[in-house]
C-alpha cells in the first residue's frame, strides 16, 4: 500500500450542481472523471492523504480581497462562496497543521477576478486565491506569500488584486498573451510603483511541452522563489496547458504537472482552469497530488501520451532559454514603468472587459505616495451596467494622515457615488457605505 | 417463527422468536475449533418443548470467515491483476501467487491496451504448477468494462475450483480494493462451503426445515446458497447483529448512538435518523480496505476487562486486557474490579476487586477508591473522545453538490442505547459523563442473536449509463447493454429498481418497492467540441438494513438458558 511522505489534504468539490450554462465549459460534468480516476485508484485510501469538504465564504471574507459592486450578493452566488471556502479550508488544513500541504480542487475558479469585480470575467467572479490570502492574513498576521500561477492563460486578476502589494509575490507563466485570453502578461507588466518587481510574468511561446516548461521553472521562478523566501508558495493549478486542452495551444502532460509540483512543493494548490476534462484532468489531477503528497507518480500518464511527437521544436526552445535571462534579471533588477503622478497620487486610468457577462468597465485609481505607509487607495469605478462606485483601500500599515482621509472619503455626503466599500485592512473594518 | 444465533468471540447466543414475541434465548460458550457445536448447543436449548417445524427462518451471524483470515486457515489465492496507467498495481500485492498481466481500460470503459495473452497464460501456469486452485481477477476499471475479467475467467476454465470477477463482487470503483477483496473471498471460499454443508446437515438432525440465511456485515440477511459467491460479504457481522440488534428492540427514529460494551472492546455505532451509517467504500480487512459494504463501527480497547495501570502517575485503562477481571479469577485489576470497589457494580467476589487495586493503590501511594474513581474516569473519557470523534468525523464527510453543502443537516446525537454484559453498570456513569439519555434495552445480553433472527436481506446496485455511447451497465449484476439515445434519467431510475427487486426474487427474498431507496441519481450533460454528445447517467439503488419486527418490550421476563457447558 501507497504511503504520502507528505500528508496532503484534498478538498474536492466537483459542484456536481453548477453550470454557468449547459455546454459551457464550466459545468457539471467538468470533474466527473477526475472523481472517477481518483476513485478507481483509491486515492483517499493512500495513507497521508485525505479528503475534506469546503468551508463556506462570508461576506467579510469577500470583502477582506474585493470592491464588489453593487454588492457582495449581486457578485457571487453560493457556488462562489463553496469555491472560496474550499481555497479556505485548503488554508486551513495546512496552517493548523492537520495536513502538510492541501489541494483545493473546487470550481467554478477565479483567477481572473480582479480587485474590482462588476461581473464574471473568464468564467470567475471573485479570485478565490485573493480571498484565501486575506482570510490566512487576518488570521494567522502577515506572511510572506507566493503565488505561482500555472494556469495557461496569464493570472490577470491575481496580478490586479496584488499589484501593489510588495509581500506577495505573484508569478505567472503562461501562453503568450499575444495568442490567448487574455492578452496580457507580458514582463514589463511587473507590478505597481510601491511593489515594483513582485509581479513577474513568464510568457511561454505556443506548443511548449515538458521540457520548455519546466526549464523556465527551474531557471527563473525557483530561483525567485530562493530569494523572495516566502512563508507560503500557492499553486494557481490551471490544467490548460495540456496538450487536449481545447482552449489553449500548449503541449504539457500530466508527468510534466507532476514534475512541476514535485520542483515547486507549493503549501497549497487551488485549482483554475483546465477544460480537456476526458482526457487530462483525470491524470494530470492524479499527478499533482501524487507529486504533492511525495508518491511515486510515474505510473501516471495519459493512455495516448507520446513523448517524442509532443515535443517542443528545436526554435521554441531556444526561445525560451533566450528570454529566462532577463525575466530572472527583471526581478532582481525592476524595470520602472512610466506611472501617472498628480499630486500625491500615482493614477492609472484603465478599461476593462467582462468577456462572461459582456460588461464594460471604466475605472480610476489613486494610490497616495505616503512617506509614512504603503498609501491609502481610492478606485472611482462604474460600468455599462451601473453608475459610479466608490472603493476605499487602507492598507495593513496606513498612517493617522491617510486613515483620516480614507474615511472622509468613504463618509461623503451627497457625492455622485451610488455605493462606496471600505476596505480597512488596519482596523480590520469591511463595510458599504449605508443607504441613506 | 424464527431462530437467531450470533457467534461471538467468547459466547454463542440463540433465540427463538413469534412473530414479536420472544419463545427463548440461550448462551453457550464458542468453541472455535467446532463451530457446530456451539450451535447445536444453543439449538438445543432454544427448541426444547417447541416444534422445529414451525421455525421459517434461521439467520446465523458468524465469526467463521474472520477467524479462517485472523488464524491464516485460508486457501491460496491466484491472483490475475491488470493494471494500468495511475497507481502501479505493485502497491496492492497479496498473497503469495500475486500476477500483474498487462493490458489496460480507462475511466470510460475504453480499451487503451490489450491483455496480454501470453502473461495471462503464463500466470495461470506457474499458479497451476503450485496446486493453486482458487483465483482472485482484477482488472482497473473493470466496472466500466469487465471485458478483460471476462477473458481471464474464461481462460481459466476448468482449471480453477473458484474464481472471484472484481466487478461481480462489486459495481464501485476503487481498484486496491477490488484487489483485496476478490483475494479474501476466494480465499475463505473452501473454509466457508465446508461450514456450509456441515451445517445442513446439522440442522437436519433437529428436524429444522427452516431457510438459512447467513448475516452480512451490512446488517442484512443473505440466503446460505447465494453467501456461497461471497463469503467475504459474512465478515465481521458480530457488531452488525448488535446493530440489529438495537433496530430490533429499541424505537430508533432520531440520531442515536449505540455502545456495545465488551471483555476487551466496545464498539461504537451512530445512526442518522434511525438507520445505521454505513461505511462509505466498505471495511478493512487486515488493515487492507476493501469493497465489502459494512455498518460503520469503531471499536475501542475499552471492556470491562481491561487492564488498570499507571504510566509516569497517569491512571490508565486498557487497551490492554490480561485474562478477565480479578472478581472472577483473573491476576491484575481491571475495570470492572474498579466498577465493585466504588459500589457500582457487584459483580463476582467483589473481595478479590478490592484486594486488587488496594495493592496497587499502595504500590503508588494512592487511596484505593481514588484509584478506582480515576480508572472508571479514564474509561469514561476515552469512551467520550471516540464518540465526540465519530459525530465530527460523519458530519465532517465530503460532499460534492451545492445543495448537499447548504442543506445537509447536522447529526446530533442525544441517545445513548447501552448493550453488552455490563451495560447496566455503565448506565449512570456514561449519562452524566456525555449529557446524553441512556438506555439499556431489555435483553442486552442477547441482543446480538435477536438483530441476527430479525435482519432482512439487503442489497445494493451501481448503475451507470452513457447516451452518447448507447451503453448501460450494471456490473454486479453481468448487466452490460445497449440503450437507445433518448434514455432518460428516469429510465434508468426504474431499471435499478426493476434489476434490484428482480436479483432479490431470484435468490428467493421479496421486498415492497418502496423498500428500495435511491442514493444517488444523477445525469451529466456530456459535451464535445461545443454540443451535447449525451448523458452520463449514475443511478446507485439500495435496500437498507432493517428489522422484520420489532419485539414486544416484555421479552425481558424471558430467562437466558445457559446451555453446552462442559
Amino acid at each position: 500500500m501507497l504511503k504520502a511522505a507528505s500528508s496532503l489534504g484534498v478538498i474536492f468539490f466537483p459542484a456536481f450542481d453548477w453550470a454557468i450554462s449547459p455546454t459551457h465549459p464550466e459545468r457539471e460534468e467538468r470533474l466527473l472523471y477526475t472523481q472517477d480516476q481518483f476513485r478507481e485508484e483509491g486515492l483517499f485510501d493512500v495513507e497521508g492523504i485525505s479528503e475534506h469538504r469546503p468551508l463556506f465564504a462570508t461576506d467579510q471574507d469577500i470583502m477582506r480581497a474585493h470592491f464588489c459592486f453593487p454588492s457582495v450578493d449581486a457578485i457571487c452566488t453560493e457556488s462562489h462562496r463553496i469555491s472560496a471556502g474550499g481555497a479556505i479550508q485548503a488554508a486551513r488544513l495546512v496552517l493548523e497543521e492537520e495536513t502538510r500541504r492541501a489541494f483545493a480542487l473546487v470550481r467554478p475558479p477565479g483567477h481572473h477576478a480582479m480587485k474590482v469585480v462588476h461581473g464574471n470575467r473568464g468564467f470567475c467572479n471573485i479570485n478565490i486565491e485573493a480571498v484565501m490570502v486575506e482570510w490566512i492574513r487576518a488570521h494567522y498576521g502577515a506572511k510572506r506569500i507566493a503565488i505561482v500561477d500555472t494556469d495557461c492563460h496569464h493570472g490577470d486578476g491575481t496580478q490586479d488584486v496584488y499589484w501593489h502589494d510588495p509581500d506577495v509575490l505573484f508569478i505567472s507563466l503562461h501562453q503568450d498573451g499575444r495568442t490567448l485570453y487574455p492578452g496580457s502578461g507580458f514582463p514589463y507588466e511587473n507590478g505597481g510603483p510601491r511593489a515594483l518587481g513582485k509581479t513577474i510574468n513568464i510568457p511561454l511561446p505556443p506548443r511548449t511541452s515538458d521540457e520548455g516548461y519546466l526549464y523556465a521553472l527551474e531557471n527563473v521562478v525557483l530561483p525567485i522563489l530562493a530569494d523572495f523566501k516566502p512563508d507560503l508558495i500557492i499553486n494557481s493549478a490551471g490544467q490548460d496547458n495540456h496538450y487536449s486542452d481545447p482552449i489553449t495551444n500548449m503541449q504539457f502532460s500530466a508527468q510534466g504537472y507532476a514534475r512541476l509540483n514535485e520542483l515547486l512543493k507549493p503549501d497549497i494548490a487551488v485549482l483554475e482552469g483546465g477544460y480537456s476534462i476526458k482526457g487530462a484532468l483525470p491524470y494530470v489531477n492524479l499527478g499533482i497530488c501524487l507529486a504533492m503528497a511525495g508518491c511515486d507518480y510515474s505510473g501516471v500518464r495519459e493512455p495516448d501520451f507520446n513523448a517524442a511527437a509532443l515535443r517542443e521544436e528545436p526554435e521554441t526552445m531556444e526561445y525560451i532559454k533566450q528570454s529566462c535571462g532577463p525575466l530572472l534579471d527583471g526581478y532582481f533588477h525592476p524595470a520602472r514603468g512610466d506611472f501617472e503622478k498628480q499630486g500625491e497620487y500615482f493614477v492609472r486610468e484603465r478599461k476593462i472587459y467582462y468577456d462572461t457577462d459582456g460588461i464594460l468597465e471604466k475605472q480610476r485609481e489613486e494610490l497616495k505616495d505616503c512617506e509614512h505607509c504603503r498609501g491609502l487607495r481610492l478606485i472611482k469605478t462604474s460600468s455599462s451596467q451601473i453608475l459610479p462606485c466608490l472603493g476605499v483601500e487602507l492598507p495593513m500599515d496606513c498612517c493617522p494622515a491617510c486613515e483620516r482621509e480614507g474615511y472622509e472619503a468613504f463618509n461623503r455626503k451627497g457625492d455622485e457615488f451610488l455605493v462606496a466599500q471600505m476596505l480597512d485592512q488596519k482596523n480590520k473594518h469591511f463595510a458599504y457605505r449605508p443607504k441613506k | 417463527m424464527r431462530i437467531g444465533i450470533d457467534i461471538g468471540g467468547t459466547h454463542t447466543d440463540g433465540v427463538l422468536i413469534d412473530g414479536t414475541r420472544l419463545v427463548a434465548a440461550a448462551k453457550a460458550p464458542t468453541n472455535h475449533d467446532n463451530l457446530l457445536e456451539s450451535i447445536s448447543a444453543v439449538l438445543q436449548a432454544i427448541l426444547t418443548d417447541q416444534d422445529p417445524a414451525r421455525v421459517q427462518t434461521l439467520n446465523l451471524s458468524t465469526t467463521l470467515t474472520t477467524n479462517a483470515i485472523v488464524t491464516g486457515r485460508i486457501d491460496p489465492v491466484g491472483m490475475l491483476v491488470v493494471g494500468g496507467p495511475g497507481i502501479a498495481a505493485k502497491h496492492y500485492r497479496i498473497g503469495e501467487h500475486f500476477h500483474l498481466i498487462y493490458g489496460s481500460l480507462d475511466h470510460l470503459g475504453t480499451e487503451t491496451s490489450a491483455l496480454d495473452e501470453q502473461d495471462l497464460e503464463e500466470a495461470i501456469a506457474a499458479c497451476c504448477d503450485q496446486g493453486v486452485k482458487c483465483f482472485g481477477v482484477a482488472s482497473k476499471f473493470s466496472p466500466r468494462n469487465p471485458a478483460h475479467e471476462d477473458r481471464i475467467r474464461e481462460e481459466l476454465g476448468d482449471r480453477a475450483d473458484f474464481v472471484s470477477l472484481g466487478h461481480l463482487i462489486s459495481g464501485q470503483l476503487n481498484f486496491g480494493r477490488r484487489i483485496h477483496t476478490v483475494y479474501y473471498n476466494s480465499a475463505v471460499w473452501r473454509t466457508f462451503r465446508a461450514f456450509a454443508g456441515a451445517l445442513a446437515a446439522s440442522l437436519q438432525g433437529f428436524d429444522l426445515k427452516a431457510e438459512v440465511n447467513i448475516l452480512k456485515a451490512d446488517g442484512g440477511a443473505v440466503p446460505l446458497a447465494r453467501a456461497m459467491d461471497a463469503p467475504v460479504q459474512s465478515i465481521f457481522s458480530g457488531p452488525a447483529a448488535s446493530v440489529m440488534g438495537i433496530l430490533a428492540t429499541c424505537t430508533a427514529d432520531a440520531d442515536l448512538l449505540m455502545l456495545d460494551i465488551g471483555g476487551t472492546t466496545s464498539d461504537i455505532a451512530l445512526f442518522a435518523g434511525g438507520e445505521p451509517l454505513l461505511e462509505r467504500e466498505g471495511i478493512a480487512i487486515e488493515g487492507r480496505p476493501t469493497l465489502v459494504r459494512a455498518i460503520r463501527v469503531e471499536s475501542i480497547g475499552i471492556g470491562g476487562d481491561s487492564l488498570i495501570h499507571l504510566d509516569a502517575d497517569q491512571v490508565k485503562t486498557g487497551p490492554q486486557r490480561l485474562g478477565p477481571c480479578m472478581a472472577t479469577g483473573g491476576a491484575a485489576p481491571s475495570l470492572m474490579d474498579a466498577l465493585n470497589v466504588l459500589g457500582l457494580a457487584d459483580f463476582g467476589q467483589t473481595e478479590r476487586s478490592r484486594d486488587g487495586l488496594e495493592a496497587l493503590a499502595a504500590q503508588h501511594h494512592l487511596e484505593v477508591r481514588a484509584l478506582a474513581q480515576a480508572a472508571v474516569d479514564a474509561a469514561l473519557n476515552a469512551i467520550a473522545a471516540k464518540i465526540e470523534a465519530l459525530v465530527r468525523m460523519v458530519n465532517a464527510k465530503p460532499v460534492y453538490t451545492i445543495h448537499e453543502i447548504l442543506e445537509d443537516r447536522e447529526i446530533t446525537p442525544k441517545k445513548l442505547i447501552v448493550i453488552g454484559s455490563p451495560a447496566a453498570v455503565f448506565k449512570e456513569l456514561l449519562a452524566v459523563r456525555l449529557g446524553m439519555e441512556v438506555i439499556v434495552p431489555p435483553l442486552h445480553g442477547v441482543a446480538n442473536a435477536v438483530g441476527a433472527a430479525l435482519a432482512r436481506a439487503t442489497s445494493h446496485l451501481a448503475l451507470t449509463a452513457n447516451t452518447s455511447r448507447g451503453q448501460l451497465s450494471v456490473p454486479m449484476l453481468g448487466v452490460f447493454r445497449a440503450i437507445p439515445r433518448g434514455f432518460s434519467l428516469q429510465d434508468a431510475i426504474d431499471e435499478a429498481r426493476r434489476l434490484l427487486k428482480a436479483d432479490l426474487e431470484q435468490a428467493g427474498v421479496n421486498i415492497a418497492a418502496e423498500e428500495i431507496q435511491i442514493t444517488q441519481a444523477d445525469a451529466f450533460n456530456m459535451v464535445d467540441g461545443s454540443y451535447t454528445s449525451g448523458k452520463n447517467i449514475r443511478v446507485v439503488a439500495q435496500v437498507r438494513p432493517a428489522v422484520v419486527a420489532r419485539l414486544e418490550p416484555d421479552a425481558a421476563a424471558i430467562p437466558v438458558r445457559l446451555a453446552g457447558q462442559s
